[in-house]
């Protein structure tokens, strides 16, 4: 708990952010958590985000969408027609007395809007200039086109990702993690500057290319291919390898799904396992000695996931995870989003809380940030900003 | 060093001088008592060892790091996962390397009074303090948060799990694929009607571990303002549930549950209405080509390049909601497009007529094809003794002034116990025998 008056966390930072997609906007809202005052200086039809559904209740508006509402809790809307002299006069203003911008403007519209960032790093020697971009300022892809699909495909995730039936595609994990990896690494590239500006007192430049930030978060793809030189192959819901291994997924009685990988060569796991079966009597004949051996087990483990699949179909996902979890088995159930808010441990952390929004669809319920301190305090979560709500506001404080 | 420029462009660190020098970077000066473990833990460490603190992992001989075991082997035969040598060489593992370059390695056995002693010295020596282990770990080796905070006041602990340090479930075991599994991630992968085709890789490993290492930078800079230290409790169900996104929000606000019969949609996209959005076949066996079309200004883009075929005139397709709705025409005739043609060529005219367009790359793609990641040479390379020169994945920041600084490649198991021991915590040699005869190191 904070007992005296020293700042808090990223108490006094003020972000500008002039985002595209939610890359960028992700990680305004994470920073902004951390106690960051973040300015969403948008353009006068609102950022892309706002034009994206779901909306509440399916209705079309800027100030209904979802999408925008989930990245943008806890920032500040000013409108800006910066591609106007006099709009852009107030952007440099703004910038003066600004410590972190984040910028999803690419290349070949950061030249059109004839603004450089090179040349801003220079006119503000104390600003973090966090880049986010498809592809980053440079290289011969920097102005590609993309989305979170084209995203996954180039930088080799989705090469990993689909059924074992290669017939069909890799099929896109779903939730816009393009966006939410390269989201990380931004947030890691700002945080790295400010400690970095605390002992220097200078800004720098962050250039961060959501191809680049992909590419290097596969995994185990890179290392089969940096060391044996193998390349991996999809499996359903599970890892892909260079060869096929066993299948992961199991359903269960009441026709949810359950994650449950045993590996074969660990003796703890194989017994604890084992000790479950025989315990509903549905062990057959894995009971026979001869399955103690490690290496006996990974030459017949098919047979395993035969039993398996019997003894898993026989319960309910919420009874193999509870019962498996108590008996140390790793086991899990493949939630929907909807189960998740009357998961008792997430009751007990305090996962979901309501955000407040009168006017729009009253109480909202969000997952509070991933991070709890002891000795740190994030801000509360509070909705996301009307479109140019703080407009007025903000003229006021840069005329004056 | 020599000056011999390797294809990413970062000279070779000289194999025979690994001891140990001062960093440079943002987090120079900090000092990280590590006792994180398996790719997850090795992961949100990474990042610090890069970026200049001197990383002291905490490694113990009888119970191997699993990323030192896995086998990933250059020269060697392929094997899965699944499949690791009994008897591994700890030295020679490719995951471990990738994860833990740029950190220290000592060996302390935490089951011996001595030794936990010994670790208690080096915590008082550190700022920072990491550990995944499953929950009550710590605590069996008396490094309860309450101890650790009297013995270095001011330190930052951080502590990762599956599920976090209270809780009802705190104490259920968790690989990245559960995590994956109970946070939603999975069930929304896949297509309609049939098993959710989830991750083919442990995306929580790395999220939670990005986030972990989020966290420790927050509470570095906290207390170089306020002088406070902070124990940070991060659970990797919690960070996945933060990745689900607007869909949370269309469950919670608008009452829709994502476990119904025309969902997850596959690669097809509600939000917008994108069309064509999908994979597609494309010349040579399980070769793809993702395209996604969201406006008819991409659409006439799309026409283009493929010079105005004449299903493309259709009048059901004149509009964004009309190519929504008829996607499974679009897909049949783009797929017979193409499958005939080699991926990157696709991607390439695609992206000559502003269509968002990639082939789907393999991490060899990404090496020998893709000039993106070449030319922006974000992976590098260093010599390690026993392995042999060997690529890393890099840090995808690229900063104007603060480079990582690529040190060395994965310490050997316990390479660093003489430094640490001697030079850090001050131990003379009499002192050390006697911990080594005590089977403490």
């Amino acid at each position: 708990m904070v007992e005296d008056q020293t700042p808090e966390a990223l108490d006094g930072i003020k972000i500008v952010e002039l985002t595209r997609d939610p890359a960028g906007e992700f990680v305004g809202k994470l920073l902004a958590g951390f106690h960051a005052d973040v300015l969403k200086v948008e353009l006068p039809e609102g950022s892309p985000g706002r034009h994206v559904g779901p909306f509440v209740g399916r209705e079309e508006d800027v100030d209904r969408s979802l999408n925008f509402w989930y990245y943008n809790t806890n920032k500040r809307s000013a409108v800006l027609e910066y591609r106007t002299a006099e709009g852009r006069k107030l952007l440099e203003d703004l910038l003066d007395s600004t410590d972190v911008l984040i910028s999803g403007i690419v290349p070949q519209e950061l030249s059109d809007l004839g603004l450089d960032l090179q040349a801003l790093e220079a006119e503000f020697p104390r600003l973090i200039i966090l880049s986010m971009t498809p592809y980053g300022l440079t290289g011969p892809w920097k102005d590609w086109a993309s989305s979170d699909l084209v995203a996954l495909a180039l930088g080799s995730p989705l090469n990993s990702c689909g059924y074992d039936d290669h017939s069909i595609p890799p099929i896109r994990p779903g939730g816009g993690q393009s966006y939410h990896t390269a989201a990380s690494f931004g947030l890691l590239g700002v945080l790295l500057a400010l400690l970095e500006r605390q002992t220097s007192g200078r800004g720098q430049l962050i250039d961060v290319g959501m191809h680049d930030c992909l590419a290097v978060s596969s995994e185990l793809a890179n290392l089969f291919w940096f060391y044996p030189g193998v390349e991996v192959q999809r499996q359903t819901c599970r890892a892909a390898q260079p060869t096929p291994t066993q299948p992961c997924l199991f359903r269960c009685a009441d026709d949810r799904w359950v994650y449950l990988a045993t590996f074969a060569a660990e003796q703890k796991g194989w017994v604890t396992l084992l000790e479950w079966l025989e315990s509903k009597d549905l062990a057959v004949d894995l009971s026979d000695p001869k399955w103690q051996e490690a290496s006996y087990r990974q030459e017949n483990f098919y047979h395993v996931y035969e039993i398996l699949t019997v003894f898993l179909q026989l319960q309910t996902a919420e009874e193999a995870y509870h019962e498996g979890q108590a008996r140390g088995v790793a086991i899990g159930p493949l939630n929907s989003p909807e189960d998740l808010f009357n998961d008792e441990h997430l009751i007990a952390r305090g996962l979901f809380v309501p955000v407040e929004d009168d006017q729009v669809a009253g109480s909202v319920i969000y997952p509070r940030l991933p991070y709890k301190f002891s000795d740190i305090e994030l801000a509360p979560l509070s909705r996301p900003p009307r479109l140019g709500e703080h407009t007025e506001a903000l003229i006021r404080s840069i005329k004056s | 060093m020599t000056d011999v420029e390797t294809k990413f462009g970062v000279p070779n660190a000289d194999t025979d001088d690994r001891s140990v020098r001062p960093r440079v970077g943002p987090l120079a000066g900090v000092r990280v008592a590590d006792f994180c473990w398996m790719g997850v833990g090795s992961v949100a460490t990474r990042t610090l060892g890069d970026f200049g603190a001197e990383t002291i992992k905490i490694e113990n001989r009888e119970v191997i790091d699993r990323t030192r075991r896995l086998p990933i082997y250059k020269n060697s035969p392929a094997r899965n996962f699944g499949q690791e040598l009994l008897d591994a060489d700890p030295n020679k593992g490719g995951m471990f390397n990738n994860y833990c370059r740029n950190k220290l390695s000592v060996t302390i056995n935490m089951r011996t009074d001595a030794g936990r002693g010994l670790a208690e010295k080096l915590i008082a020596k550190c700022g920072v303090v990491t550990e995944n282990y499953a929950p009550g770990v710590m605590e069996r080796w008396g490094l309860t948060e309450e101890r650790i905070r009297e013995i270095s006041p001011s330190i930052v602990y951080a502590r990762m799990s599956g599920y976090g340090h209270s809780g009802p479930h705190s104490g259920y075991r968790s690989y990245g694929p559960n995590v994956q599994a109970v946070s939603g991630l999975s069930q929304i992968s896949g297509l309609p009607g049939r098993e959710p085709s989830g991750w083919g890789f442990s995306y929580m490993d790395n999220q939670a571990a990005y986030h972990c290492t989020a966290a420790i930078l927050l509470a570095i800079y906290n207390r170089n303002i306020t002088g406070r230290g902070t124990v940070i409790d991060m659970s990797a169900f919690e960070v996945g549930i933060n990745l689900i996104g607007p869909l949370m929000l269309d469950v919670s606000v608008n009452n829709r549950p994502a476990r119904r019969p025309d969902f997850p949609t596959g690669n097809r996209l509600e939000n917008p209405n994108a069309a064509p959005h999908g994979v597609y076949p494309a010349l040579g066996q399980d070769k793809w080509i993702a395209i996604s079309v969201f406006n008819d200004a991409q659409w006439q883009g799309l026409g283009k390049a493929l010079d105005q075929p004449t299903w493309m005139a259709d009048e059901r397709l004149a509009t964004q909601a009309g190519r929504f709705a008829n996607q499974d025409f679009i897909d049949e005739n783009l797929s017979a497009w193409s499958k005939i043609r080699d991926r990157h060529e696709t991607a390439s005219l695609l992206q000559s007529f502003e269509v968002p367009a990639g082939a789907v790359q393999s991490a060899k793609d990404l090496d020998e094809v893709d000039p993106q990641t070449a030319f922006r040479r974000v992976n590098f390379e260093l010599d390690h003794p026993v392995i042999g020169p060997a690529r890393f994945e890099g840090n995808p920041m690229l900063f104007s002034r603060s480079k990582p600084d690529n040190w060395r490649s994965g310490p050997l198991l316990g390479e660093d116990n003489d430094y640490v021991f001697k030079e850090v915590l001050g131990l003379d040699e009499d002192e050390l025998g006697r911990l080594q005869r005590d089977g403490a190191i």
